[in-house]
């Protein structure tokens, strides 16, 4: 019976690793970030959305960078709608697993 | 005749065109602002700023919108900390991103673009209430940008996503809009993002049409009355005299002209009432952020900038007289 439970807990620990996945990086190419009232539009969009961990803004390279939680994720035509909606035009995006 | 006509027309085009470039690029009618103070620098500890994006003065003090650490600072004009106002969260009370502001009736108003709500708070700090919820709807606001307050306690809020200025009374009832809601637009009476509204002594209304690159102004009964910026302030941004690119803040100064943060420029521009470019000040930006956001005018004539790219206030004064 032990022997059960434990199989059982191992296997529904690795099948939760499965589900929950690591999260998500975003690189969004955006025109105008060097203006507060354009940035924090976007963050502010962006923050509200589910799934989204943090928001980060490399101003140098015109970037928004999007980290999401856990197993959330979104597509390049998710993220020019939300990206759209703040008022702005994505011209690009970039993305990877986090470690 | 084609030929006759099409001769008329360009007789008259050269002639006009001297009139134009006066209108257009116009010379510099003031002595230049001289910088006197500046103070701050990136930080969290009291007297240091994440991203300054407004500024007022009132009775010897300058209150400054410490964006990212979602706070006001409050100074001295010599740039001795005297105290801060709010702190960062969601509550009433509270500061998303404080932006322009306004204190009028021995209170501070607060856009605060993240919560969709202007916080009011005495001079002292205590705060008092607050305004709008988010929204579409008459009263509600999508990213408020700036707040006038009239003599009698009416609001008047550029709420920047609802591309419109809200006049409301002072507990927030709605009594009417310029722009239409949601829709952006280039002609008189249409706004593209307003960032900050001002207003004169005679209750005229200046705002800050943000991404249309100019300033419109409006009677106190509502009715258009005149826009600058560029040729025909049709949203044709540049960095000459009298053009802008991206205006973020308006201010009316002591007598009555009017001061403009014309954020890409980096430069505070200064205007006749009527709109008739007087100088230009700012300082130059290490970059890629911009320097001049926010303008305020003490009664003694010295301007205020927040200069967003340092992270630090500036105090500019006129050498031969005030403005």
């Amino acid at each position: 019976m032990k022997t059960r439970t434990f199989l059982l807990a191992m296997f529904m620990l690795a099948a939760s690793s499965v589900v929950m996945g690591d999260g998500m990086q975003y690189e969004l190419r955006v025109d105008g970030l060097a203006c507060p009232f354009c940035a924090y539009g976007i963050e502010k969009k962006l923050k509200k959305t589910t799934g989204v961990k943090t928001v980060a803004f490399d101003l140098e390279a015109g970037k928004v960078i999007v980290t999401t939680e856990e197993s959330a994720r979104f597509t390049e035509d998710e993220m020019e709608r939300l990206i759209e909606e703040a008022g702005f035009t994505l011209r690009g995006m970039t993305e990877r697993e986090l470690p | 005749m084609w030929h006759a006509c099409l001769f008329r027309s360009a007789v008259l085009v050269i002639l006009l065109l001297p009139l134009t470039a006066c209108a257009w690029f116009p010379p510099e009618r003031e002595a230049a602002y001289e910088l006197l103070a500046s103070w701050g620098g990136k930080g969290d500890a009291p007297g240091r700023f994440n991203e300054p994006t407004g500024i007022a003065v009132a009775g010897g003090e300058v209150f400054v919108s410490d964006a990212r650490n979602g706070r006001i600072q409050v100074f001295d004009f010599d740039g001795r900390f005297l105290r801060q106002i709010g702190s960062a969260g969601e509550e009433p009370g509270k500061l998303g991103r404080p932006m322009n502001l306004a204190i009028a009736r021995g209170e501070l108003y607060v856009a605060d673009y993240w919560n969709d709500r202007i916080e009011v708070f005495s001079l002292a700090g205590e705060y008092r209430r607050s305004i709008g919820t988010s929204g579409t709807g008459p009263g509600q606001f999508n990213a408020p940008g700036g707040v006038a307050v009239g003599k009698e306690g009416d609001l008047f809020v550029a709420d920047f996503y609802n591309q419109r200025v809200q006049h409301l009374r002072p507990d927030g009832r709605f009594v009417r809009q310029w722009g239409e809601t949601g829709r952006t637009g280039w002609t008189a009476g249409r706004f593209s993002y307003p960032t900050d509204v001002a207003l004169g002594a005679d209750g005229t209304l200046y705002v800050a049409d943000g991404y249309n690159d100019r300033i419109q102004v409006f009677a106190p009964d509502g009715t258009f009355l005149r826009k600058w910026g560029g040729p025909f302030a049709l949203n044709i941004h540049g960095p000459f005299r009298g053009w802008f690119a991206t205006v973020t803040s308006v201010a009316v100064g002591p007598r009555g002209n009017i001061f403009v943060a014309d954020f890409y420029n980096d430069r505070v521009q200064k205007f006749s009432a009527e709109g008739r470019f007087l100088t230009a000040f700012g300082s130059t930006p290490r970059g890629p952020a911009h320097s001049a956001i926010a303008v305020a005018v003490a009664s003694d004539g010295s301007v205020f900038v927040a200069n967003f790219d340092a992270h630090r206030v500036e105090r500019w004064q006129q050498p031969a007289g005030g403005p």
